[in-house]
């Protein structure tokens, strides 16, 4: 099963669509940084101030490491990256379960399905903060770690040629 | 897992970075010290001021849901909830209008129905000043709440 996940195309395929969606998901929130503040106050997990701080800063996190592994470029590093902000994600969800808040729409990948819901789409269990988004944050964090593990078995190869060089 | 955790420190250090300048430079920003639900003419009280006030004879008024403020509230307060407050504000019309002082709390940081409220009674003439951080900076402060059930 590991020697599956690490082979080439599979580890392609979870680079490009982590990666993409860490950049998808980015964009909306950088473009409107107060609105993705306000949305982060819903959580009601840091206070104002630090979440004032990550409306501006984890989105450019998201965009950084999703483009770099969509890229190839430091693979196991913005893995690990994109491993420790689900991590964060998942945290802050179990607190807001724990404590019964209603959250709306979580601001995961667009700030616009706050207004959608007149549509009713996307259905209010893939908006809020719950077990849609639990599940899916538990998957892509096994994708990120599939990455992270997976690109070393490339490295030692690239050690052991380099060795007689030296 | 070999990890160089030069790169990894490098790209949550790049990515902030450029968040933080993005929010100076790219006129999206907003100012990070501060609510971004707090407009230009909202006054925000922090919980001792506002105790300061109520013990000077101020009239609270709670802007969240009724059930929320029949389950409990600020001692005194007086519900006056922004989802229903064209119905709720005429009868309180008279006491908010000879209050001494007037403050409006909601649910926390996260709850805008309090600086609505207050930016409503402002449009009407009345002047009032909204609880900042609302009813859990209240709590943490450890100022009192009457729990007694209302009808």
């Amino acid at each position: 099963m590991m020697a599956l996940l690490r082979g080439r195309a599979v580890q392609l395929l979870l680079r490009l669509l982590l990666g993409g969606f860490f950049v998808y998901a980015s964009i909306d929130k950088i473009l409107a940084p107060a609105a993705f503040a306000r949305v982060i106050y819903q959580w009601q997990v840091t206070g104002p101030l630090l979440s004032n701080l990550g409306a501006v800063t984890l989105p450019w996190v998201e965009l950084l490491a999703g483009a770099l592994l969509v890229l190839g470029v430091w693979k196991r590093e913005c893995a690990l990256v994109i491993a420790l902000l689900l991590c964060v994600f998942l945290g802050a969800a179990a607190t807001v379960l724990a404590r019964g808040i209603d959250v709306e729409n979580c601001g995961c990948t667009s700030l616009a399905r706050s207004e959608a819901t007149s549509s009713g789409w996307p259905p209010s269990w893939a908006r809020g903060v719950g077990w849609f988004l639990v599940s899916r944050d538990l998957l892509m964090l096994g994708a990120a770690l599939v990455i992270a593990s997976g690109a070393e078995r490339r490295a030692a190869p690239e050690r052991d040629a380099a060795t007689p060089a030296a | 897992m070999r990890i160089d955790w030069r790169r990894f420190v490098a790209i949550l250090a790049l990515g902030a970075g450029a968040g933080l300048a993005w929010n100076a430079l790219s006129g999206r920003g907003f100012t990070l010290t501060r609510s971004v639900l707090a407009q230009a003419g909202d006054q925000l009280v922090k919980a001792q001021e506002a105790k300061v006030l109520l013990g000077k004879g101020a009239l609270f008024l709670d802007a969240r849901p009724r059930d929320f403020w029949r389950m409990s509230r600020i001692p005194g307060s007086l519900a006056l909830p922004e989802d229903d407050f064209d119905k709720s504000f005429p009868p309180l019309e008279p006491a908010l209008r000879h209050a001494r002082a007037v403050v409006v709390y909601c649910s926390g940081y996260g709850c805008e129905a309090s600086l609505v409220v207050a930016r409503k009674l402002r449009e009407r003439g009345i002047d009032a000043a909204v609880l900042d951080e609302g009813l859990p900076a209240w709590e943490d402060a450890k100022l009192p709440l009457d729990r007694t059930p209302k009808p």
